[in-house]
């Protein structure tokens, strides 16, 4: 099975793809390939892995031009191409001499600065987190809070979210906005504004209101095709854009 | 020295960071790590987390049941100060935000697991360890915790009887730096990468076990590797005992519920050591599946069941065997998935050397023992990372600057020796030495063991050792070379691998996850202690120390 794999010595931008004849077998991903690679033909390849197990979030990368978890992916049966995306340039630019039938096309996770190959810069994605203070303020007691299942339920497919920026990286608004926190950020405050054990729900609420957060979205849901977590960043989006 | 701190953390999973949550206030804390925080292995684990928290259990209860699935060998002090400070572990997490399973009548459930007297695991469907890493790392956040990310620790920098920082890599970009600090906290998680199969992540490679090693710092009770019973078929990813907890059977292929000839009494819900065990037997004997699997049937408990507490479950088996729980039984082996052993430090991390503390499943209190029990990691993770944090606060208050020089030489030594490993055109291929430190260990140092293959492994072992001398990657850029890091963590393996397997050679007996086929007894007399190896000049140095006990009375354990 080939392999057209992005490459970027220095970073910046893709300056060419490498071909590689990889030995699938039954229950490989595109992780194993990657490494498969590395270890034998290649040790120059760089990508981020960790856990193999779709759960750290460390390897979203864009295959066959989709958005996806490289470990999560397997390469014998490879999605079909035509999961319905709202294209944009990195979705839509084919490289020349890619032959989608025979080879299976690795490349970056777009809307963030490239490092090197398959490294991208996580940092515009997290530092949402911070400047949107997604985190509790913890008040003092040394009790557990009470909460329904019902109540726990409804920040349950939140709280899923692995921050591996897949949405992040298959959003039109981001690939034009890099100012926009995206959505995994929008989904995280939409959780914290939800949770009933909050103290001041509305400051997630405030956070994911202001200009560089939920305006921005043009509600293309993208985001929720893609997301290996089932989350649904845009469907919380659009909740926090009724209350606007 | 190019980085001067109070303390250095090295890796940030849920022990590095909770350490550095008690001391960020008072001190100038920086937790390096090799990966983002969020991508360290606490994410994955799955079914929960102990504390008594309910009027008609207690901590008595749970320091028992730890002890007793320990098969003693647990310093009960550890355990003691682990089970006390369960309620108060879990409760400071709740209320930093994880959001916990919950019973109808709003309190935080708690689930059945192995070994134990009472469903005291709670969790948070089965993404127990992902919710707690996330909302740990939060308020870790909150607090302006300083991050090294993406740094590689190559080693530590001892002077005398103390630790005076690190050297790392920092992956961006190549470069190696010298981190003076006071206090140096070894957070680096467990080490099963060591193993072909294995349900962790594969940045665990046991880094910061075997730059104490190196630097001559103990490693304790290394022999004691915990096999996970369910782990998938084929990839070895995780299944968590959560999913036995919540009612589901082990089968094999005559269709019978095989526990109930090895633990009548506790059945699936044993020990993982018994039951994992079990299940190599059954395979060994002839009644698993085809190519040698087990069958885990989830059916019974219906979709609904299913859908709510196990959700992580189903869709891990959907995507990477390709079945559904709901409609198929899950083909399951059992796979290495801890590690007991590790550093060796008391009750409050403190090692050998004044300013080096562990913590975590790189640490060796000893609370495990011989055998962990499920639920009892994260617990462990966010309890001495508070008694940690504080040691480490007390110590500093009378702790000296690093000398620098120290630092300056070893930077300087550290950039050769990764000049070398860089600059060398043709040797051994490291992803071929890996394949082999798997195969041997694997076949030798597994659920069962007995004299002649340890011999054979520990030999196998120094070979590649020798040969690792003569490693070559093929490539020699500076930035974000993961042919080197992976090179590196393969060094430190070998490393960890050769004690681990002298461990289990000198342990004539059988006890909790070590089972030597040749001396399947107990053997309290002689083995009723810690081993403890140290790489000193003439090579690994072999001895032991006695067990604290005290509370419980030390039994034959049966289920």
């Amino acid at each position: 099975m080939m392999f057209r794999v992005a490459r970027s010595r220095k970073g910046g931008q893709v300056t060419h793809y490498d071909l590689y004849k990889v030995s699938a077998e039954k229950g490989m991903t595109v992780l194993d390939a990657l490494f498969q690679i590395q270890d034998l033909m290649d040790p120059s390849l760089a990508f981020r892995y960790s856990c193999r197990g779709a759960v750290c979030g460390s390897c979203a990368m864009l295959i066959n031009k989709v958005p996806m978890l490289a470990c999560r992916t397997q390469i014998l049966e490879l999605p079909d191409l035509s999961v319905r995306l709202r294209p944009f340039s990195a979705l839509e630019n084919i490289p020349s001499g890619w032959d989608p039938k025979n080879e299976v096309l690795v490349e970056p996770l777009p809307n963030l600065p490239l490092l090197k190959d398959l490294v991208v810069d996580m940092e515009p994605f997290f530092k949402a987190l911070r400047k949107m203070r997604l985190w509790v303020e913890p008040e003092e007691g040394d009790s557990p809070r009470s909460q329904s299942p019902e109540d726990r339920q409804r920040i349950s497919r939140y709280v899923n979210c692995i921050l591996c920026a897949l949405c992040y990286g298959s959003c039109p608004v981001n690939a034009e906005h890099p100012e926009y926190v995206g959505p995994a950020a929008l989904a995280k405050a939409w959780r914290f504004y939800n949770d009933t054990r909050v103290a001041e729900p509305e400051r997630y609420l405030e956070a994911a209101k202001a200009p560089n957060g939920a305006p921005l979205c043009d509600l293309v849901m993208n985001c929720v095709r893609v997301c290996p977590k089932g989350v649904a960043p845009g469907g919380a989006i659009r909740k926090i854009k009724d209350l606007m | 020295m190019d980085y001067l701190h109070d303390v250095v953390v090295v890796g940030a999973g849920l022990s590095g960071l909770r350490v550095a949550i008690e001391l960020a206030d008072s001190f100038d804390v920086v937790v390096l790590t090799k990966v983002h925080p969020l991508r360290s292995h606490s994410v994955a684990a799955q079914g929960g987390i102990n504390a008594a928290l309910r009027p008609d259990d207690s901590w008595e209860s749970h320091a028992f049941d730890t002890v007793k699935g320990s098969d003693y060998l647990a310093d009960q002090d550890v355990v003691e100060v682990l089970a006390r400070n369960a309620p108060l572990a879990v409760i400071e997490n709740e209320r930093w935000g994880t959001a916990f399973s919950r019973t109808p009548d709003g309190r935080i459930a708690q689930r059945p697991f192995g070994g134990a007297g009472f469903p005291r695991t709670c969790y948070a469907a089965d993404r127990t360890g992902h919710n707690l890493l996330h909302t740990t790392y939060e308020q870790a956040l909150r607090r302006g915790v300083h991050f090294y990310e993406e740094w590689f620790v190559t080693s530590l920098v001892r002077c005398g009887d103390r630790v005076c920082g690190v050297t790392a890599l920092k992956i961006p970009t190549g470069q190696v730096h010298g981190i003076g600090a006071r206090a140096v906290v070894i957070a680096t998680g467990g080490f099963g990468r060591i193993y072909g199969n294995s349900t962790n992540a594969l940045i665990n490679t046991g880094d910061g076990a075997a730059v104490c090693l190196r630097t001559g710092v103990p490693l304790k009770d290394m022999e004691f590797v915990q096999f996970h019973p369910t782990t998938l078929y084929g990839s070895n990813i995780l299944i968590t005992e959560g999913a036995r907890g919540e009612g589901g059977h082990l089968l094999n292929a005559d269709g019978e519920r095989f526990m109930q000839r090895y633990a009548p009494e506790k059945m699936e819900l044993a020990p993982r050591d018994i039951v994992a065990r079990a299940i190599r037997t059954e395979i060994i004997e002839g009644r698993g599946f085809e190519d040698g699997y087990v069958h885990l049937d989830l059916r019974h408990l219906g979709a609904d069941r299913i859908k709510e507490r196990l959700p992580g479950i189903r869709e891990i088996c959907i995507h990477f065997a390709g079945i559904d729980p709901i409609d198929e039984p899950i083909p399951v082996v059992p796979g290495q998935h801890y590690s007991m052993g590790g550093i060796d430090c008391n009750v409050r991390g403190e090692t050998v050397l004044s300013g080096l503390y562990a913590v975590g499943e790189t640490a060796c209190m000893s609370v495990h023992g011989a055998n962990r029990l499920g639920g009892n990691s994260l617990l462990e993770t966010l309890v001495f990372g508070r008694v940690v944090g504080q040691a480490v606060g007390e110590y500093l208050k009378s702790a000296s600057s690093p000398d620098s020089a120290a630092v300056d030489e070893q930077v300087f030594s550290e950039r050769q020796r990764l000049q070398r490993i860089l600059m060398r055109e043709r040797g051994e291929s490291p992803a071929t030495i890996r394949k082999a430190m798997h195969r041997a260990m694997d076949e030798y140092a597994g659920v069962f063991r007995d004299a002649e293959g340890l011999t054979h492994a520990f030999r196998e072992i120094g070979r590649l050792r020798e040969r690792y001398q003569k490693v070559a990657l093929g490539d020699s850029d500076e930035r974000f070379n993961y042919a080197l890091i992976r090179t590196l963590e393969l060094g430190n393996m070998l490393d960890l691998a050769e004690t681990i397997v002298l461990g289990a050679l000198k342990r004539e007996e059988s006890r909790g996850a070590h089972w030597r086929t040749d001396f399947p007894a107990r053997d309290d007399k002689r083995f009723l202690k810690h081993t403890l190896i140290t790489k000193t000049a003439e090579g690994l140095k072999v001895t032991y120390k006695d067990v604290t006990l005290g509370r419980f009375e030390v039994k034959e354990r049966t289920y």
